[in-house]
C-alpha cells in the first residue's frame, strides 16, 4: 500500500482531557509515525476555528485519512464527517478516537496511565486509518406509497396525512370498524368532543381521499424488500381468505393498546360493583342522567388509582392518561348527578379519588382543579399500603384506606361503585412483531430510535411508529405522532430516492460455504441464500443491512467483513493499541 | 379501628355556610398563617380535612374549632380563595346544631325564614303571657310591677332559666364528652384535680379576659382606634350582658333578704344600679358597633352575616336598649306611659334570648368555654411535672 497521509488532532477539552492526559506527549509519541503526516493538539477540537484549520490541512497537506482523539462517537462523529466532506476527503476515511469518556474521566487517579492509554488509542485509531477506504452511501429508489397499520385516531389521521403530502396510502384494519378506542368513547376529555363524533369526521375525510385505499379485517402478515420498497402482504378475512401484495416505501405502526384486566379479587374485582375505567366510562357515556349501577342510583363512588400501573413487579410505567381521564370522568358524574340533585350545595354524587400520584400533566391540571372544587375528595395513599376494597356485611361495598392529610387515620368509604382506574398495556402481537423486526422495550411497547430526536422512527429504516403502540398516550398525542410519521414517511419516499450509510456486511462470495450460520444471527433479515457460478452462496441486502456486524463473527469462513471495521482493520488497531507498553 | 365516613358530612357544614371550602387543597397556609394555631392543636386546614373527608366525630370533638376568634387572616391569604375563616364559622354552627338534640338549633341556623317566624311568634307570646295578667299603668310614677306583676316575671324567668339550664347542659355534656375522648382525658377531668386552674384560664383568663383574642388576634385590628377593636367590642358586649345578668339576680336577691324592695326608687350611685347603668351602656355601645361593623362589613368576620347572626345582635339590642329606656323613664320627671309598654318588650325579648340560648349564636358562650377548658388542661399536661 502507497504511503497514507493521515492528519492526527487531539484535543485537550477544556481540561476535561488535559487535566489527567499529557495530550502534549501524546502527540509527540505519534508524530511521524508512518502514514502520519500532521500531529496537532488542540484546546477544542469541535471548535470553528479547529474545524477550518483541519479543513485546511486536509487541502494543504492532501491529507487521505483523518483521525480526532477526542470525545464519544457519538457526540462528533457527524461534525468530523462533516469537516472532511467540506474539505473534498471522503468523509468515511475519518475516524473517532474516543479519549474523554473511555480514558480520562474513567483514569482521573493515574495520569500517567491515562497518556500510555489515550498514546494506545490514538495509535490503534491511526493504524485503523491507513487501511481506511473510500466509501460513497448507497442510493435508492423509492415506492412513493405508505401503508398505514391500525385504524385508530392515530392511523386514520396519519393515513389522511400521507395522502395529503401526495402519497398514495393503504391503510389496513383489523377489525370490521374503523376507529379504534376512540370510536367507542363518548366525550372526552379536555374539550368534552365525543370520540364517535371526532371518528366520523376522520372517516369522512378518508372517504374523499382516493389516494387512500381502506382494508378492514384486514392483517399485514408478510413484510419483505428492503427500505423504500418493501412488498407487504395483507390478509383479508374473506371466505375464502384472500391475501394481497402491495408495494410500499414506508409502512406506519399505529397498532395501539389494550386495557389493563385486573386480577380477579384485584382491589375486590369480580366483586358486584367493581368496574375498571373502560367500563365505567361506558356506563357514563350511556347515562342519559344520574349514573346508575343495577337500577339503583350512584351516590357514592370511590376511585383507586394506578391498578396494573407503575407495579414493581408487572407494568411499571405510568399510563399518562388514567389521572385526567379519570378527572374528566369525575367531572361528568358530577354534572349528570347535579341534573337530579336539589339545589347546590348538594352535589348529589359523592366522590372519593385514592390515588398514589396525580398526574394531570399540563392543562389538564385545571380539569383536576375543577373536579375538586366540584367535591370530589382527592386522597393520597401511601406506595405499600394500598387501600383494600371488601363487600360489607350490609352487602355494600367498603373501601378502607389511610389519609396522608389527617394524620393517618384509618377510613372506611361506603361505596355503590368501586372504580379501578386501570391503564394501557401492550397489545399481544407477536406475529406483527415478529414481521415487522421492530424491537419491544421491557415495557412491552415498540420502541422507537431516540425518544427525543426521532420519536417515530424505528431501528428497520422506513417502519415508523405511531400512537399507543409505542407507549400510553393521549388521543391528541396520539395524533401528533401520527402526523410525525407523516412527516418522515415524507422525509423518506417524497425525494424518489434515500442515501444509506455504506458501512454495511459484504460477503466474499469465494469464500462463502452457505452454511447458513450467518442468516441466524441476522436480525433484520438482510440475507438471503442466492446462486453465484453454480454455487449457493449468502447474498447481504445492502439497503436491509443496519451494519451491527453479528454476521461477521458467526461466519466460519471468515468470509463476511463489514465496511468500515474489516478484519484487517480491527487487528491493525489493536496491534496499534499494544505497540504502547506500560513501562 | 377504622372510622366509617359520613360521606354528607361536607354537605351538612355547608348548610351552615362555608361554600368555597371544597377549593381547599390543604396546603397548609391558613395553618401557617394563624397566629392562634400551635403545635397542639393545629387548624383550620386539618378540620377542613376532616370536614371535606367526611369525618363527623373527628370535626366535632376538635377544641381546636372553638380557639378561633375569625380574625380573617387566613381566609385573606388561602391561595385558593376557600376561606378557611369563613369555614371555621360555619363548622362551629354545625357544632352547636350537633350539640342540641332538640334540632332546635339546626332549624335556627337553616332556615331562617322559619327562623324568624320561631322568634316572631316566641316574643309575641311571651309579650301576651305577660300581658294577660296586666294591672293598671299608673300614670304618676312608674309602678312596672302593678303593671306585670312580679311573681309571673319571677316564675316565668324560672322556668325559662330551668329550661335553658336543661337544654346547656345536655349540649355541654355532648360537647365535654366527645373533646375529652379525644383528648385522651375523662369526663372526670373537668371537675377533677388540676382542673381548677384550667377552668380558670378558660373562664376568668380567656373567656372574660379575652387574652389571646386581644393579644394574639391583632392583625385584623391594627389599623382600628382603640375603642372599634373586635375584641374590645365583643368584650363590652359580653360584660354589658353579665352585668346586666347581675344586675337582675342581685336586685331580686336584695329584695329577697329585705334590703330593698325590686322596683323601689334609688339614687343613681346605689351599686346594682350603679352596674345596671354601666353594663347597659356597655351592652348597648357593643351591640350598635356589632351591627354597625357587621352593615358595613367592615372585617372579615363582619362581612358574611347569617340570620343567626342577626338575631342574636337583634335580641341582644332590644335587650340593651329597651333596658335602658327602662332606667330612663323610671327617673324622668312624669311617669311616661311608654315606660310600661318599653318594660313589656324589654322582659319579653330577654326571656327570648335566654330561652333561645343554647339554640342560637349565644351557644357560643357556652361551648367555646368548656372547649377552652381542654386547650388549657392539654397545655397543662404537655407542661406537666414528669
Amino acid at each position: 500500500m502507497s504511503e497514507r497521509r493521515i492528519g492526527v488532532y487531539v484535543c485537550h477539552c477544556g481540561g476535561n482531557i488535559s487535566d489527567y492526559v499529557d495530550v502534549e506527549r501524546v502527540v509527540g509519541t505519534v508524530q511521524g509515525a508512518p502514514g502520519v503526516v500532521v500531529a496537532k493538539h488542540t484546546m477544542f477540537a469541535c471548535s470553528d476555528a479547529t474545524q477550518q484549520e483541519m479543513a485546511a490541512d486536509i487541502k494543504e497537506q492532501k491529507l487521505d485519512g483523518l483521525v480526532v482523539a477526542s470525545c464519544s462517537p457519538k457526540l462528533h462523529t457527524t461534525t468530523f464527517r462533516g469537516v472532511a466532506k467540506r474539505a473534498g476527503l471522503n468523509p468515511y476515511t475519518y475516524n473517532q478516537v474516543n479519549i474523554r469518556e473511555q480514558c480520562s474521566w474513567a483514569h482521573t487517579d493515574n495520569h500517567e496511565g491515562a497518556t500510555l492509554k489515550a498514546t494506545g488509542l490514538v495509535k490503534a485509531g491511526i493504524a485503523r486509518s491507513r487501511l481506511s477506504v473510500p466509501l460513497e452511501p448507497m442510493v435508492v429508489q423509492t415506492t412513493q406509497k405508505a401503508m398505514v397499520v391500525g385504524a385508530g385516531i392515530a392511523g386514520l389521521r396519519a393515513a389522511i396525512g400521507l395522502a395529503d403530502v401526495g402519497l398514495q396510502v393503504f391503510l389496513v384494519e383489523r377489525e370490521k370498524k374503523l376507529g379504534g378506542w376512540v370510536g367507542q368513547f363518548g366525550a372526552m376529555y379536555a374539550r368534552n368532543r365525543k370520540g364517535t363524533d371526532l371518528i366520523a369526521a376522520l372517516v369522512a375525510e378518508i372517504q374523499k381521499r382516493p389516494a387512500i385505499t381502506v382494508y378492514t379485517n384486514a392483517e399485514l402478515v408478510a413484510k419483505s424488500g428492503s427500505f423504500g420498497n418493501y412488498v407487504a402482504t395483507v390478509r383479508l378475512d374473506e371466505t375464502p381468505a384472500k391475501e394481497l401484495q402491495v408495494d410500499v416505501g414506508s409502512i406506519v405502526v399505529a397498532t395501539g393498546f389494550d386495557t389493563y384486566q385486573p386480577e380477579p379479587g384485584e382491589f375486590g374485582f369480580g366483586t358486584d360493583g367493581v368496574v375498571t375505567l373502560p367500563e365505567f366510562k361506558a356506563m357514563i357515556d350511556a347515562s342519559p342522567g344520574p349514573l346508575t349501577y343495577r337500577g339503583k342510583r350512584v351516590k357514592t363512588i370511590a376511585y383507586i388509582y394506578c391498578v396494573g400501573s407503575r407495579q414493581p413487579s408487572g407494568h411499571e410505567y405510568c399510563s399518562r392518561f388514567c389521572c385526567a381521564a379519570t378527572a374528566h370522568a369525575s367531572l361528568r358524574v358530577a354534572e349528570l348527578g347535579r341534573a337530579g340533585a336539589r339545589p347546590p350545595p348538594e352535589p348529589g354524587v359523592h366522590q372519593y379519588h385514592l390515588y398514589r400520584d396525580i398526574r394531570t400533566y399540563g392543562k389538564f391540571e385545571l380539569m383536576y382543579t375543577d373536579s375538586r372544587e366540584s367535591g370530589a375528595v382527592y386522597m393520597k395513599f401511601a406506595d405499600d399500603a394500598p387501600p383494600v376494597v371488601a363487600l360489607g356485611d350490609d352487602g355494600k361495598l367498603k373501601v378502607t384506606t389511610r389519609d396522608t392529610l389527617t394524620g393517618g387515620e384509618e377510613l372506611t368509604i361506603p361505596a355503590d361503585l368501586v372504580v379501578l382506574v386501570t391503564g394501557m398495556v401492550p397489545r399481544k402481537n407477536n406475529e406483527l412483531m415478529t414481521l415487522l423486526k421492530v424491537p419491544v422495550g421491557t415495557d412491552g411497547f415498540f420502541n422507537e430510535i431516540h425518544p427525543k430526536l426521532r420519536p417515530v422512527e424505528t431501528v428497520v429504516d422506513g417502519v415508523l411508529i405511531a400512537g399507543a403502540c409505542q407507549g400510553p398516550k393521549s388521543a391528541s398525542e396520539s395524533v401528533a405522532s401520527g402526523l410525525a410519521a407523516v412527516t418522515q414517511s415524507a422525509a423518506i419516499l417524497k425525494k424518489g430516492f434515500a442515501e444509506l450509510d455504506p458501512l454495511v456486511a459484504t460477503v466474499n462470495a469465494s469464500a462463502c460455504t452457505w452454511c447458513g450460520k450467518c442468516v441466524e444471527v441476522c436480525p433484520y433479515s438482510a440475507i438471503a441464500k442466492v446462486a453465484a457460478d453454480g454455487r449457493e452462496v449468502a447474498e447481504i441486502s445492502a439497503s436491509t443491512c443496519k451494519g451491527c456486524g453479528g454476521c461477521a463473527p458467526a461466519c466460519p469462513e471468515n468470509a463476511i467483513d463489514l465496511k468500515g471495521y474489516t478484519d484487517a482493520q480491527i487487528r491493525a488497531a489493536i496491534d496499534g493499541m499494544l505497540e504502547e507498553k506500560a513501562a | 379501628m377504622s372510622a366509617l365516613v359520613d360521606v354528607g358530612l361536607i354537605d351538612d357544614v355547608k348548610r351552615f355556610g362555608a361554600a368555597d371550602v371544597s377549593a381547599c387543597f390543604s396546603c397548609g397556609q391558613c395553618t401557617a398563617m394563624c397566629p392562634l394555631s400551635s403545635n397542639d392543636g393545629t387548624f383550620p386546614r386539618r378540620l377542613i380535612r376532616y370536614a371535606q373527608v367526611g369525618m363527623k366525630d373527628a370535626l366535632l370533638s376538635s377544641k381546636e374549632l372553638w380557639t378561633c376568634f375569625y380574625c380573617g387572616e387566613c381566609s385573606d391569604t388561602c391561595p385558593t380563595q376557600a376561606d378557611p375563616g369563613g369555614f371555621m364559622a360555619a363548622a362551629r354552627r354545625y357544632a352547636i346544631a350537633s350539640y342540641d338534640k332538640t334540632r332546635l338549633a339546626k332549624t335556627m341556623y337553616t332556615k331562617p325564614v322559619l327562623g324568624t317566624l320561631i322568634a316572631l311568634v316566641l316574643a309575641a307570646f311571651f309579650a301576651l303571657f305577660m300581658y294577660r295578667e296586666h294591672g293598671p299603668q299608673h300614670a304618676s310614677a312608674l309602678k312596672l310591677f302593678d303593671f306585670i306583676p312580679e311573681p309571673l316575671i319571677h316564675y316565668t324567668g324560672v322556668a325559662v332559666m330551668a329550661l335553658v339550664g336543661l337544654a346547656g347542659l345536655a349540649g355541654i355534656l355532648s360537647a365535654a364528652r366527645s373533646i375529652a375522648k379525644k383528648e385522651g382525658l375523662s369526663l372526670g377531668s373537668v371537675v377533677g384535680r388540676g382542673a381548677g386552674k384550667a377552668w380558670w384560664s378558660a373562664l376568668w383568663t380567656e373567656s372574660l379576659g379575652q387574652k389571646r383574642y386581644r393579644s394574639d388576634c391583632q392583625t385584623a385590628q391594627e389599623a382600628s382606634p382603640w375603642y372599634r377593636k373586635r375584641w374590645l367590642i365583643h368584650a363590652m358586649t359580653m360584660w354589658g350582658f353579665l352585668g346586666l345578668f347581675a344586675a337582675t339576680i342581685i336586685d331580686y336577691g336584695l329584695a329577697l333578704i329585705h334590703v330593698k324592695p325590686t322596683g323601689a326608687e334609688v339614687p343613681i350611685w346605689y351599686p346594682v344600679r350603679l352596674l345596671g347603668t354601666l353594663a347597659g351602656l356597655a351592652l348597648i355601645y357593643g351591640t350598635t358597633m356589632l351591627i354597625v361593623d357587621r352593615l358595613r362589613k367592615a372585617n372579615r368576620s363582619a362581612s358574611d352575616s347569617t340570620f343567626a347572626d342577626w338575631l342574636l345582635l337583634t335580641l341582644l339590642w332590644i335587650t340593651g336598649v329597651t333596658g335602658f329606656g327602662i332606667e330612663l323613664a323610671l327617673y324622668l320627671p312624669h311617669a311616661p306611659a311608654w315606660g310600661y309598654w318599653v318594660f313589656l318588650v324589654h322582659v319579653s325579648i330577654a326571656m327570648e334570648l335566654m330561652l333561645l340560648l343554647p339554640f342560637t349564636k349565644f351557644a357560643h358562650a357556652i361551648y367555646r368555654p368548656v372547649a377552652l377548658f381542654f386547650v388549657a388542661r392539654g397545655k397543662e399536661k404537655e407542661a406537666g411535672p414528669g
